[in-house]
């Protein structure tokens, strides 16, 4: 292959290139002994800033080492490193010009100049209509002109409706200390090298390939996305694992490294034998570090489990019992009422519609409206059960006594309620599922099994049951992962103080978590526990998955 | 190509404005329009001052209960912004009671964009303060002239005033909080149509005659109770002010004297549970089933004495369809009504820019004009001391009988207290869900006074 000619511009610009990445790796890697000397930072974001750092300079290292050597991945690194750069140094200087906090100014003053961009749209289709006079050259111009007149006018009232210039004079004032001059610099500094690699001249002179400039266009159209998901997930995820190990406490800043004390914590339990039934917890289980979680009998004796972490134990055994009512209670009715659904009867679209509506209604709006219903005093679902019965009574002369069901304040209904409430809401969402899986199914099968003489129950256990296994294996997952998520329900619908009552007979494992980590401020012991239901989540989709491939739905 | 060079730039004007403009002041907001009525304070009725440049804006926030709330605590905000030189103030109305108002709050702590004042609940001042995340106003109070907390109710100065580092309290104690907003203790609200429905002697006569005691009180439950399975003699929210009056009207408490450990198995606080858990699951309960929401069934007209406090009046009072008024609550085995002092305080962002300028605001938040203003709702009562504000909450009538809350005042309420020498949410998330048990008869007495301290000990340093 030809060495490609460099022009003396490019070869000025492809040497500053590599200057900067000498320079910028010195930067990073030398900078980072002061930071660890800096004064009051979190230890996680010293950790998080190291590596950014050493990665950063290791890489701006390669990057100068492959320009120099005229080789294209060197331009590759080299953008991706002053890309990066350049966002951090440009999102950085709104931030601390306070860009982002004036999002309601935004909201205030920015409607007042919509008006104006409508006059700047008419401009331009003032300007655009002269090109239907392409022969009159003067005609064309007049309207061009005129045009621009409009856009300029419309433009200058836009802005001043706005407020730009006192926004302007603000963003000037904020300039009032060395991190903006500092941030700005960076982003210039960062724009221009990405403009000096992006260069046409550039990536000639780095033997530049089609394949390579697709790459590259491809990653920048993937950055927002990419750098999202790792900025507003992945390490959001990472660090929530870091802060596991930690005391964090956002309010007041502490985060010690504390090891595996959260998790520690969070699943010590402990059994001792009781002498009877009725002994006294305190008599048998160190009460400084344990609290009874329950009373066992095993083998015709008794025996207490105490847990260093009462609630955390009790939050999973709601949890878990949460999943295994809500799940089948909204998976099966979902799978005979898509069944039912998937007929061509007249009207049949619009009840479709109707058993998708709760899907689409809002949990909190929802929920407020079962906790009338549910009221034990004036609810319409105690007013129906004794409604029922009285006409029961009255007509058969039975004595049947009012139940006087507590849905809510009863520790062994409310649990229940929130699963009736759950599945309801859940059935509509399941049935148009399974329905899209059922019209997948192929007509001639059922044509098939009709001439064969199958009867309409034998159709659906024998053919559309194991032929959706597919959709049930993903509503029976997605179902599952949903209820061991379970949150808005309780924390709406039960609405006690402290959540998840009466007597945390509610509580679940994310609104434990949610009470730890924004009612307690206790971040790290939250990151633990939420690290722990992921676990749980984690291994009961794996096992659904296995389940799933061994042919256990097929 | 033309075309193409116009979008862009468009694109990149929209852009840049986008910018400047999220980086421009906000709009100051439309004045509140006034009421017609008259007597509006002079203040309110005045126009805005134009504003001077060199203004410095205070954001404060409040936890009102519904639009009402919002529109006198916005009003007060102008009053007050009129009155401030070179200062703009900014009333963020926080979320109402059900709304995680302090979740909220903390959150925004934590990502310092709290606003620089605040109103926090008595039970959080500890919590707030031994983080730091509230100043210590001592030294600005010191150097303000005319400036003392003995013009506010002392139960709730007691705890404003608490010294971090001594446990001093006082107003020498070194240390100041906040101030109080407001102050209200509980009544029982009376469905008299049922009351003379059933038979039952009129408690607002036995109050006055001195006869209204825990005998009495359940008398005219039973009686009530009696009119029918969905008629309740008493009804009550399920937290920790309710039950705890019973305790503290028997002589007990949820903490020791020194505040220093459980308190609950003490035979006092242990007589009143026993007390308050007959109504609910003895041989013959009288009450709304321990954990329902006895709101809509008082205000259904089956429930005869609902007990809550001053901020349930402007409720009762647009939706109860009976006759209705108030009582004090019952006397008890010590003597007393045994009721809270709920209070909550207007305190400072510790990280706020202008300390000075917040703790003007917070004096003025709590003038007796503004709390005036604020009491016209009939949810508050005054947090000053005062004779002439009380009779101004005398005036606020319906219910006929506000004497009772002032009652409630005298007679040695238990002013709600933060917990300095533990965390209060660790032993109210233990000692709710245990009374919650002994409540509904998961739990007998007996289980309740052997376990429950050994738990509830844990929430104390």
């Amino acid at each position: 292959m030809a060495k490609p000619e460099i022009d003396n511009r490019t070869h000025f610009l492809l040497r500053l290139a590599f200057v900067w990445h000498i320079a910028l790796t010195i930067g990073l890697l030398g900078g980072i002994v002061p930071l660890w000397q800096a004064g009051k930072m979190a230890v996680w974001l010293r950790l998080l800033l190291t590596i950014v750092m050493l990665t950063g300079g290791l890489a701006s290292t390669l990057a100068a080492i492959f320009i120099r050597r005229g080789e294209h991945r060197g331009r590759v690194i080299s953008l991706v490193i002053n890309y990066l750069g350049f966002l951090f140094c440009f999102l950085g200087t709104l931030h601390v010009l306070g860009v982002f906090l004036g999002i309601d100014a935004l909201a205030e003053t920015f409607p007042r100049g919509i008006p104006y961009l409508g006059g700047i749209f008419a401009g331009y289709l003032v300007s655009a209509f002269g090109d239907r006079y392409e022969n009159f050259p003067k005609r064309q111009q007049a309207f061009r002109r005129a045009g621009k007149i409009i856009m300029g006018i419309f433009g200058l009232l836009f802005l001043l409706a706005i407020r730009t210039l006192p926004g302007l004079l603000a963003l000037i004032k904020r300039y009032n200390s060395l991190p903006p001059y500092l941030l700005t610099a960076g982003a210039i500094l960062f724009g221009v090298m990405v403009w000096v690699l992006w260069r046409k001249d550039s990536a000639n002179a780095l033997k530049a390939n089609n394949a390579h400039e697709e790459m590259l266009n491809g990653l920048l159209f993937l950055s927002p996305n990419l750098l999202g998901f790792l900025l507003f997930f992945a390490a959001p995820l990472l660090l929530s694992f870091y802060f596991s190990f930690t005391n964090y406490d956002a309010t007041t800043k502490v985060s010690d490294w504390v090891g595996l004390k959260n998790y520690i914590s969070l699943l010590n339990l402990t059994i001792a034998p009781l002498s009877s039934p009725a002994q006294p917890a305190t008599e048998v289980l160190n009460t400084k570090i344990y609290d009874e979680l329950t009373r066992i009998t095993l083998f015709g004796r008794g025996f207490i489990i105490g847990a260093q972490d009462k609630l955390f134990w009790i939050a999973l055994r709601n949890t878990v019992v949460f999943c295994l009512l809500a799940v089948p209670l909204s998976v099966i009715p979902a799978l005979l009422l898509a069944n039912l659904l998937n007929s061509k009867l007249p009207g049949m679209k619009f009840f479709r519609a109707i058993y998708f509506l709760p899907s689409v209604a809002a949990v909190v709006g929802v929920a407020l409206i079962w906790q009338w219903l549910y009221n034990a005093a004036v609810g319409y679902i105690n007013y129906s059960i004794v409604s029922v019965i009285n006409f029961i009574n009255n007509i058969f002369g039975f004595a049947i006594a009012d139940p006087q069901i507590r849905w809510l304040s009863d520790t062994r209904t409310a649990l229940l309620a929130v699963v009736i409430m759950s599945a309801w809401q859940w059935i509509g969402f399941d049935t148009v599922l399974f329905l899209a899986g059922m019209q997948n199914i192929s007509k001639e099968i059922y044509e098939a099994a009709t001439v064969d003489g199958a009867s309409k129950w034998a159709q659906f256990t024998k053919i559309t049951i194991p032929l959706l296994a597919p959709t049930t294996f993903f509503v029976v997952t997605t179902a599952i992962i949903n209820a061991l998520q379970l949150f808005e329900q309780v924390y709406v619908l039960i609405n006690t103080e402290p959540p998840g009552g009466p007597a945390n007979s509610t509580i679940s494992l994310v609104l434990y978590l949610y009470v730890k980590g924004f009612q307690r401020f206790q971040q790290g012991y939250a990151s633990a526990v939420a690290w722990v239901l992921f676990v749980v989540i984690f291994s009961v989709t794996l096992l659904q998955y296995r389940r799933q491939r061994g042919g256990t739905y097929a | 190509m033309l075309r193409k060079s116009i979008w862009t730039a468009l694109s990149l004007l929209l852009a840049a404005t986008l910018l400047l403009t999220a980086c421009g002041p906000k709009e100051a907001p439309a004045p509140v329009e006034e009421p017609a009525a008259t007597e509006a304070p002079a203040a309110a009725t005045e126009a805005p001052a134009p504003a001077p440049a060199e203004e410095i804006t205070i954001r404060w926030r409040t936890r009102p209960d519904n639009q009402a709330e919002i529109d006198v605590y916005q009003k007060a905000s102008d009053a007050i912004d009129a009155k401030l030189e070179g200062i703009k103030l900014v009333y963020e109305p926080g979320g109402s009671e059900s709304s995680s108002y302090q979740d909220v709050l903390k959150t925004e702590i934590a990502a310092g964009t709290a606003p620089d004042v605040f109103w926090i609940p008595g039970t959080d001042i500890a919590d707030f303060a031994s983080r730091g995340l509230i100043l210590n106003l001592n030294d600005l109070a010191a150097a303000t002239e005319g400036f003392s907390v003995d013009d506010f109710y002392p139960a709730p100065m007691a705890h404003l005033t608490h010294n971090l580092e001594t446990g001093a309290e006082g107003a020498n104690s070194g240390a100041l909080w906040g101030l109080p907003r407001d102050v209200s203790t509980f009544v029982l609200y009376l469905n008299l149509d049922l009351i003379n429905e059933a038979g039952a002697p009129d408690p607002r006569q036995l109050a006055a005659e001195g006869k209204w005691d825990w005998e009495a009180f359940k008398d005219v439950a039973t009686k009530v109770r009696a009119l029918g399975p969905d008629v309740y003699g008493y009804g009550a929210n399920a937290w920790w002010g309710p039950y705890g009056v019973w305790m503290n009207a028997a002589g007990g408490g949820f903490y020791n004297a020194d505040r220093t450990a459980c308190g609950l198995d003490s035979e006092g606080s242990i007589a009143g549970l026993a007390f308050q858990r007959d109504l609910y699951v003895g041989d013959n309960p009288v009450a709304v089933p321990y954990g329902e929401d006895s709101e809509p069934p008082f205000m259904a007209g089956r429930v005869a004495m609902f007990q809550n406090g001053r901020w349930a009046t402007p409720g009762v009072r647009a939706n109860a369809n009976f006759n209705w008024d108030a009582v004090e609550l019952p006397k008890g085995p010590s003597g007393h009504m045994g009721n809270w002092l709920f209070w909550g305080a207007y305190v400072i962002n510790a990280n706020t820019q202008h300390p000075e300028e917040a703790w003007k605001l917070l004096q003025e938040l709590t003038t007796a004009e503004t709390q005036g203003m604020i009491s016209e709702l009939g949810t508050n009562i005054p947090s000053r001391v005062s004779d002439e504000a009380i009779n101004a909450f005398l005036t606020f009538t319906p219910p006929d009988n506000n004497q009772a809350f002032i009652n409630g005042l005298m007679d040695m309420p238990t002013a709600e207290g933060p917990l300095w020498a533990g965390s209060w949410p660790e032993f109210v998330a233990v000692m709710d869900p245990a009374i919650a048990s002994l409540m509904t008869g998961k739990t007998t007495i007996d289980e309740f006074k052997a376990s429950i301290c050994a738990e509830a000990n844990k929430a104390f340093k």
